[in-house]
């Protein structure tokens, strides 16, 4: 079938299309090397990756600034490179390395970098959406221009903490933008098990007066171009801001789940719409070189590699110095000391 | 919900050049939102309503909604705003209506706040008090002492301050420090208990426990609304034994429990929370482990039942630890 290529917005210009495209292939290279290194028994653990779901999070991380703060889940690794994490520190935290970000105390997708303003995913689905509203309540308080952006999946949809926090947003008005990720599924689930309106901008247009954009959450440029719109719209003071990405996610919940209950019907449905091709396709059309695609290419890899090099070569963590840390100011310890 | 209609704890007003506990609080939290701008409050009804019970009227006047924020009624919800704002390095401190309900935002406590700085060095200043305790016939939602659920878990500090004195000085403490801090208030004591005002700025120490009332024959390791119950007892008694008032129940000041029982030999516990909850399980263990070739007698517990809090008055008083149960208790572990 042949690939549909991304939608050509010009508000999307040739850079901002390379600098999307490093982010999605980055992401998809960064996914096949870890999952070839799970099946290879050198991960510990589970692994879970966003293979379909890598524009969503690409665009969204793009569409942020250098001081706006995010909390990614587990398939928005493109959202932490954007954010400056490091291909390095991604596989160090997926190696359990001491000097990964968790010190090897968290695994895989489990982690953030609060210095460059990535808050450590936790895995119960919507906390992070009360989290995002009071990181954005801070900015609005002290009349800082900056953004909080979060995602929710259909299963955290269905989560109290999600609706809590998405109220709290409308009634404190804050700088808040929320993704919907629509990959489908929730683990095994699927959306009409989820919810009896599947038809979330409805839903959060009707129930909490918050604006949002529908788009098609594989195609890059358009995702990019309205999480931009929404960042921009929350920063200029008009509220909390949402993006629907419709999208389907590729491969199981986790490397253990082959995702059989997925319909042939749905999946051949998305067969055309590989996220990372339908942007290659894209910059075609828009005539980049063959010459100029496979450089892009080659340095991503090699950015992989040379990531994954480093992160090889980092001590593990000692067992030694699993009690520090457990608070910022320790106290209350026998011995003491002080 | 059935919420904030529990005015039976009122008393006879501080007499001058004195506070009340209630009090405390309040010029605590009106002492640190001078000081500091980080510093705003958020909770259900504590604006213009002054909260359910009192503690932060006159504060919304004083200093404006941007730092006395009135919440819909979603505790999960602001306890993770709390969280995120705390994150951007605000200074959160959250009131929820009863202690009872820290079941709602269970999650975001043990989950986000408790857990953040040891996965990712990102230090999280929250603190959340929560008016807790019996003796108002408040009954299974509304005189709980749930702190227990608390105690143990790495990531979070928690203080129960049992003097007018401590009730500022932990206020403040837990307010400057850079973890996540629950408070314990408790609400018999919020108008029952009186003394001198405590120098603005002053700091109780977390983690630190206070030897209330020094003695040599046994210890009584006690927090709360058992610290004036124990000193009560002692009295009737008029025995020679010494009250160690934890303050922070989690972490445990484990050197001042064992130095207390080094000297004296004999120890029993008491707490307002269930038996085999509260800081009880922690403590007795400590001494199990710690201080088995010190003593002269079991230890002992002197706890209520393992039952959720009831309301009816003949059930509640048979419930709760009282001066002369504390009394009975106490006689029993010197008589061994």
């Amino acid at each position: 079938m042949p690939i549909e290529p991304c939608i050509d917005l010009g508000a999307v210009g040739p850079g901002e299309r390379r600098a999307l495209y490093r982010l999605v292939l980055l992401q998809r290279l960064f996914e096949e090397r870890a999952l070839a290194l799970y099946r290879q028994g050198r991960l510990a653990g589970s692994f879970y990756d966003g293979r379909g779901q890598e524009a969503v999070a690409a665009g969204a991380g793009l569409a942020l600034h250098a001081d706006d703060v995010v909390c990614p889940l587990n398939r928005e690794l493109a959202t932490h490179f954007a954010k400056g994490v490091t291909v390095a520190e991604a596989f160090r935290n997926f190696l359990g390395r001491g000097d990964s970000p968790t010190r090897g105390r968290d695994g895989n997708m489990h982690f953030g970098v609060p210095a460059r303003g990535v808050f450590p995913l936790v895995s119960m689905l919507g906390d992070l959406v009360p989290v995002t509203v009071g990181a954005a309540l801070a900015f609005k308080r002290r009349g800082e221009a900056r953004v909080a952006l979060t995602f929710i999946g259909e299963g955290a949809f269905s989560v109290g903490d999600t609706h809590e926090g998405l109220n709290l947003a409308g009634v404190w008005q804050v700088p808040a933008v929320f993704v919907i990720q629509r990959n489908q599924f929730s683990y095994s689930t699927p959306v009409a098990q989820q919810m009896v309106n599947p038809t979330i901008a409805e839903r959060l247009a009707g129930g909490w007066s918050i604006h949002c954009e529908t788009i098609d959450g594989t195609d890059a440029i358009a995702t990019y171009d309205a999480v931009r719109t929404a960042v921009e719209r929350a920063r200029a003071g008009h509220g909390p801001q949402a993006v629907e990405a419709v999208t389907l996610r590729i491969h199981g919940h986790a490397a253990h789940d082959n995702g059989s209950y997925v319909p042939r019907q749905l999946r051949d449905s998305y067969a055309d719409r590989d996220p990372v091709e339908r942007l290659a396709m894209r910059l075609e059309l828009d005539g980049a070189s063959e010459d100029e695609l496979a450089g892009l290419r080659s340095a991503v890899a090699v950015e992989v590699a040379a990531g994954l090099a480093v992160a090889e070569a980092s001590p593990g963590p000692d067992p030694t110095t699993i009690e520090d840390g457990v608070w910022a100011a320790p106290v209350g310890l026998f011995p003491r000391k002080d | 919900m059935n919420r904030g209609h529990l005015a039976a704890t009122d008393e006879t007003p501080a007499a001058a050049g004195e506070i009340t506990y209630l009090g405390a609080i309040a010029a605590a939290l009106r002492d640190a939102l001078r000081d500091d701008e980080r510093v705003f409050l958020l909770g259900e009804d504590i604006g213009g309503f002054g909260g359910a019970f009192g503690v932060t009227k006159g504060l919304l006047e004083e200093f404006g909604e941007h730092r006395v924020l009135d919440t819909p009624i979603s505790e999960e919800g602001f306890v993770g705003a709390a969280i995120g704002a705390a994150w951007m390095g605000e200074r959160p401190v959250v009131e929820l209506q009863f202690a009872d309900f820290v079941t709602t935002p269970f999650d975001q406590i043990v989950t986000v706040a408790a857990k953040t700085h040891w996965r990712s060095g990102q230090s999280i200043p929250l603190v959340i008090r929560m008016p807790s305790g019996g003796g108002v016939r408040g009954g299974p939602f509304h005189a709980g002492s749930p702190e227990g659920w608390f105690v143990g878990q790495p990531g979070l500090k928690v203080v129960c301050p049992a003097s007018v004195e401590d009730a500022y000085g932990l206020t403040r403490a837990a307010i400057d420090d850079p973890d996540p801090v629950l408070v314990f208030e408790h609400k018999a004591l919020y108008r029952r208990l009186k003394g001198p005002p405590p120098p603005p700025g002053h700091r109780t120490p977390i983690g630190r426990a206070r030897i209330v009332r020094e003695g040599a024959d046994a210890t009584v390791v006690t927090y709360g609304s058992g610290v004036a119950i124990t000193i009560g007892a002692v009295e009737r008694l008029g025995v020679d034994v010494e009250v160690v008032d934890l303050r922070t129940v989690w972490p445990l000041d484990r050197e001042a429990v064992l130095r207390s029982i080094a000297k004296t030999s004999r120890v029993l516990v008491v707490q307002e929370a269930a038996r085999s909850t509260g800081a009880a399980g922690l403590v007795l263990s400590l001494v199990a482990q710690e201080a088995f070739e010190h003593l002269d007698a079991p230890p002992a517990l002197h706890a209520p039942p393992d039952t959720p809090v009831p309301f009816a008055p003949e059930l509640e008083d048979a419930y709760m630890p009282s001066v002369g149960t504390t009394a009975d208790a106490l006689e029993r572990l010197l008589a061994y």
